[in-house]
């Protein structure tokens, strides 16, 4: 899997001043218990456990080191199921390593989530309310922030009405005006580019960038190529769980188009083999 | 217009490592500390949306007790012909509290569930969802006390200065009740069969209590008898300190006036609690960093 491009683990061990980091994974490996996840019915858990079966474990991200400077605009690229949103849910504090270990300095936020603290049966201007104390804030800074949001959301009246009321699309306004509103040190985005309409997109593409010019760091996972080569400095590769480059963003972005485009030939070439199977099948 | 940078700047640093029991314990104080304007928030938008979907609104408050008591009166007095002075006064100072706490425990197993969404996508202390169930029910038992005040004008002879220590009470009971929920909760993350299991336990656990009946009723009844270590089984639940308090100050007894509740029970059965809690809180603080995986 490694076999295109060395991780340079040791990029940071040599990188001058040890101090000056935002952001600091060393060696980080998550591990998901299945027991717990998928849902075992007792009967199968005796049956595992009197017939000894190893308990079934699967590491979502392994030996990943980074170091993320202050400055800079990391983005996060890989397959569907690669492990990149459980990258940020360690730096985000969400997820404790199961390896290695995460240091953060400043304060970390995340748009992981369009709908924060969302009640269906309170009004917009709760549900804000509620949002920003979800996110940490302070009842002061909110009442600071909270004409700001309810004028980024533009819900006109329809703030006082409960929630259950509102279209996706307004809610979707409303949590993304909830969600920008802390001011972080360091700014994790979680495919947040991709939803509403065209004005919103346009709008929210807007308020991201000015997010990433006022944070200290980013890090973005996305599936925008032209995003990442666009707006950020960076760019590591993940595919299943490990990290296959990292460097110039053009060059990883590169390195992934081939990749995908590699696996999708062999997909096809898979597809094409199992037609002939099956033409084979049919024809005798 | 983005929040003024006048919040500690802070970071944070996670290793597989955890932390020991008291690290726990204290992270978990600090928690609930730091958050208490967010349980405050959750405590009122539970309030409102027990009230926004009915055309009484938070008038069931105060109707929720009385029906559940009429019940018990017509099933105690009129089926079972038992006859207990002022009895509808001396099964509403149970049906009370036991509505709270039931209440917290139910609503408390799947406050962590529930917000599966907001779990795996912001890291906020987990530990304030069970304690706003927990603390949402003061305010329904706090309500619960104009119904109560309205059958005690009923039996206006069984009013007392020792009312005033119904606060103490329900102090013991929160600390209790806190214990319970922050432990079903999180036990419900990992096993959901725990929902369906607590609110048949919780029916037992009533009708085990003296609720419905007092302690010394059983007493008289004679089934103590022969197994003597039933009476001990029967007074070490919590519920039978609690309900025994909150009658004695209430009701007082089926030929007695209201006096003061047994102080000493009432501060064993508190340490007990606090002891409790703090395990409750260490289990939780331990089992936390897993919920945004599991859920």
């Amino acid at each position: 899997m490694s076999d295109v491009a060395a991780v340079p683990l040791a990029a940071f061990d040599d990188a001058g001043q040890p101090d000056d980091f935002a952001m600091l994974v060393e060696d980080l490996g998550v591990r998901y218990d299945l027991r717990f996840n998928r849902k075992t019915p007792i009967r199968q858990s005796i049956s595992a456990a009197l017939t000894r079966q190893p308990t079934r474990q699967f590491w979502a991200l392994r030996h990943v080191s980074l170091r993320l400077l202050h400055g800079e605009s990391l983005a996060v690229i890989g397959p569907n199921g690669a492990g990149k949103s459980t990258l940020l849910q360690v730096l985000g504090g969400i997820i404790r390593p199961s390896e290695g270990r995460v240091e953060a300095r400043g304060r970390v936020s995340g748009l992981l989530t369009l709908d924060i603290g969302f009640d269906r049966q309170l009004t917009g201007r709760e549900n804000a309310r509620l949002g920003c104390a979800f996110l940490g804030l302070e009842d002061s800074v909110t009442r600071q922030i909270m004409p700001g949001i309810l004028e980024y959301a533009g819900l006109g009246e329809f703030i006082d009405a409960p929630l259950k009321t509102y279209s996706a699309g307004m809610r979707a306004r409303l949590g993304f005006a909830i969600a920008t509103s802390v001011d972080p040190d360091i700014l994790l985005l979680d495919e947040v580019l991709a939803t509403g309409d065209a004005v919103f997109r346009q709008k929210s593409k807007a308020r991201v960038v000015e997010l990433v010019r006022a944070a200290k760091a980013v890090v973005l996972v996305t599936h925008d190529m032209q995003w990442v080569t666009e707006y950020c400095n960076r760019a590591i590769l993940i595919e299943k769980g490990a990290m296959i480059m990292e460097g110039d963003p053009q060059a990883v972005v590169e390195l992934h188009r081939e990749r995908t485009a590699e696996a999708r030939a062999r997909a096809e070439a898979k597809a094409v083999a199992a037609g002939a199977d099956a033409k084979a099948l049919v024809g005798r | 217009m983005r929040a003024s940078r006048d919040q500690a700047l802070t970071g944070f640093r996670t290793d597989a490592a955890s932390p020991g029991p008291l690290a726990l314990l204290s992270e978990a104080i600090a928690d609930i500390r730091s958050r208490r304007p967010l349980v405050r928030y959750l405590v009122e938008a539970d309030m409102k949306r027990r009230g926004s979907d009915t055309l009484l609104g938070n008038f069931w408050w105060v109707m929720d007790p009385l029906l559940q008591m009429a019940v018990y009166v017509v099933l105690v007095t009129v089926i079972s012909q038992r006859t207990i002075p002022d009895y509808p006064l001396f099964i509403f100072a149970a049906i009370l509290p036991w509505k709270w706490f039931n209440a917290a425990v139910i609503d408390a197993t799947v406050s962590l569930v529930e917000q599966d969404r907001l779990i795996k996508r912001i890291s906020f202390p987990k530990i304030v969802l069970p304690l706003a169930a927990t603390t949402a029910g003061v305010a329904g038992f706090t309500f619960g006390l104009i119904p109560l005040a309205g059958i005690m004008l009923l039996y206006a002879d069984r009013i007392s200065p020792f009312l005033l220590f119904i606060p103490l009470v329900a102090v013991v009971q929160y600390a209790f009740t806190l214990a319970v929920a922050l432990l079903v909760s999180a036990g419900n993350v990992f096993f959901r069969d725990l929902g369906n299991t607590t609110r048949h336990l919780l029916r037992l656990w009533w009708y085990l209590s003296p609720g419905l009946y007092s302690l010394a009723l059983l007493d008289e009844s004679g089934i103590f008898r022969d197994l003597p270590v039933l009476r001990v089984l029967a007074s070490a639940n919590p519920f039978a300190v609690l309900f025994e308090a909150y009658r004695s100050i209430i009701y007082g007894s089926v030929d007695g006036p209201p006096g003061p509740p047994d102080l000493v029970s009432l501060a064993v059965l508190m340490t007990g609690s606090l002891l409790f809690l703090a395990l409750a809180m260490m289990v939780f603080k331990r089992l936390e960093p897993n919920f945004a995986k599991v859920l």
